[in-house]
């Protein structure tokens, strides 16, 4: 388990970026998603006394339906949590273009 | 409500401005306006008040600005009531702790619509609702002289299916047919 909050957010945002079918890190839609800590941020996690935020974009066509790629994100980050609730929000959906 | 509360900020700040100017104006008796005017204008605005509440304490208004007054009060309710109100959440809920923004939506809806045989072209309006789901607008483009009926049942139960599979809880779908020409359409040909 990440002690700095920075680190957190990095390690939570590598680990849902290897979830298959998420295309990259939100930066968020009304606000910037990012976790700051002295001079530095990590855009894509919001790290909250109780609660991680993760912001990601899926690939499209979806190889599993939104709630399934959120459960297997929640599966992955729950190491990083640091026992945070982790809540999941699919910003925007990314066509593949593999093979074009 | 933002929209009132802008148009109450605005008339607040323009109500603030004439009143400066007003001050100005008269302070420094520009464009031959006198410091003494300003005290006849007050007093036939103040006797213009005290009349009205004499009014009002004797029960002698007309049945007009008894309506008038109503009518205030009765829109000051509904807006404060409307105040009280939680405002509705961007952002669609879908389950415990999953979120997907309405433009995620939005675009699946109108793959959804356009894939529909004769639908020419689509355009879609999400809403986030307080519980899960999203409330859909969806106004679709036929031709003309079509069977609206089947193709409206076809639509629905296409966008229904698809967002079934991305996992999307639809609140509420309302669906509109416009019959449109084709050369103006996204779809043209199909």
């Amino acid at each position: 388990m990440t002690n700095g909050i920075l680190e957190l957010a990095r390690a939570a945002g590598e680990a849902a970026l290897a979830t298959e079918g998420v295309h990259s890190l939100g930066t968020g839609r009304y606000a910037e998603a990012a976790t700051y800590e002295g001079t530095e941020k990590f855009t894509g996690v919001v790290v909250k006394p109780d609660e991680l935020e993760i912001h990601i974009v899926a690939n499209y066509p979806l190889a599993r339906s939104i709630p399934d790629l959120a459960r297997l994100i929640r599966e992955r980050v729950a190491a990083e949590s640091g026992g945070r609730r982790t809540l999941v929000v699919v910003e925007d959906i990314e066509v593949a273009n593999e093979g074009l | 409500m933002r929209v009132f509360n802008r148009i109450v900020v605005i008339l607040l700040l323009v109500g603030l401005i004439t009143l400066g100017a007003y001050t100005v104006v008269y302070s420094f008796e520009l464009f031959g306006y006198q410091l003494s005017d300003l005290s006849a204008l007050l007093n036939g605005f103040t006797g213009g008040v005290e009349g009205f509440i004499s009014d009002v304490e004797d029960g002698n208004l007309p049945i007009l600005t008894i309506a008038l007054l109503a009518a205030i009060a009765l829109l000051g309710l509904i807006l404060l009531l409307m105040e009280f109100k939680p405002r509705r959440p961007r952002r669609v809920r879908m389950q415990r702790g999953t979120y997907v923004t309405r433009d995620v939506v939005k675009d699946e809806v109108t793959s959804a619509a356009e894939e529909t045989p004769n639908v020419l072209g689509s355009s879609t309006t999400v809403d986030a609702k307080r519980r899960p789901g999203a409330k859909v607008k969806l106004r679709a483009d036929v031709r003309r002289g079509q069977d609206t009926k089947a193709i409206k049942s076809d639509l629905r139960e296409r966008v229904q299916q698809h967002l079934a599979r991305t996992g999307v809880p639809l609140g509420r779908l309302k669906l509109k047919l416009v019959e449109s020409d084709p050369r103006q359409t996204k779809t043209r040909v199909q």
